[in-house]
């Protein structure tokens, strides 16, 4: 109990605070280097939550390959610091104002009487084996198979469709 | 072999809540089209949080398998995404949202 108590709050003030961060900090780089503390605490979240192999996956795909895309544009791109690191005027008070609402609507959906019911009470035992490779591997490939096959079609449409448009000359 | 989580869950989503909000506010407030889709990663990341916290709630694997097609999803948003920002940059030599906003001009 303390044990996990201790790591979700820790891997929960670092998601956190590199979040605001990424949202709040100057230089592209450091950003970029917030946003992969977030991706590492979400996927020390996913362990606690016995989803092993979708914390691996948030550290190879997300971490790795997602975070290697962003720094490779940041380096061709060269992209100097923001003056005014916000939106001028109305759209910043909007945009928080805008923010606090769904802020509040989020936390009156997670707390309200239906969801708490189920997710403050004791929380249930799983399987040994719940959320190991193999078993979502099972379920990925027997119920979700259509899905899985259609994402690969995604993938390639997503890198066609990225060769052609760095590739083509404008103007 | 892990750990059981004997946190409540609800903390799980409200943590969500929280990191779902700032990527929000860095939609909406930011200038950099980059930091933009940095903040669409995080506002994806606290959907993921709340999809495993609820099937792990639920005993049931298919919110891990909605988060793996969210992260293969995310994968291909962010190729076309980065690709679309390169052009704008080469074209206009600007990835500020603010100075980009007539569809020709």
């Amino acid at each position: 109990m303390l044990i996990s108590a201790f790591l979700f709050a820790m891997f929960a003030g670092i998601a956190i605070g590199c979040s605001l961060g990424v949202i709040f900090h100057r230089n592209p780089v450091h950003c970029a280097l917030m946003l992969v503390g977030v991706l590492l605490s979400v996927s020390g979240l996913f362990i606690l939550l016995n989803a092993s192999f979708l914390a691996a996956l948030q550290v190879l795909v997300y971490a790795g390959a997602i975070m290697v895309l962003f720094l490779f544009v940041l380096m061709l791109l060269n992209l100097k610091g923001e003056n005014p690191l916000l939106t001028r005027g109305a759209a910043k008070g909007f945009g928080i104002l805008f923010a606090i609402v769904v802020f509040v609507e989020l936390l009156w959906t997670v707390l309200s009487p239906q969801v708490e019911a189920g997710s403050m009470g004791a929380v249930p035992t799983v399987p040994r084996g719940f959320g190991s490779p193999a078993a979502i591997g099972r379920v990925l490939y027997t119920v979700w198979l259509y899905p899985f096959e259609i994402t690969s079609i995604l993938l390639l449409i997503a890198v066609i469709g990225a060769v052609v448009l760095a590739k083509r000359k404008f103007g | 072999m892990t750990p059981a989580p004997i946190i409540p869950l609800v903390y799980y989503q409200v943590l969500a809540a929280i990191i779902f909000t700032i990527g929000v506010v860095g939609v909406l407030v930011r200038r950099s089209a980059l930091i933009i889709f940095m903040s669409i990663e995080l506002m994806l990341n606290a959907v993921n949080l709340s999809f495993v916290a609820f099937s792990r709630q639920h005993g049931s694997m298919d919110g891990h398998i909605f988060v793996f097609f969210v992260m293969a999803v995310a994968a291909a948003e962010v190729a076309v995404g980065l690709a679309i920002l390169v052009a704008i940059f080469r074209n206009r030599d600007t990835a500020n949202v603010d100075d980009v906003r007539l569809l020709r001009g």
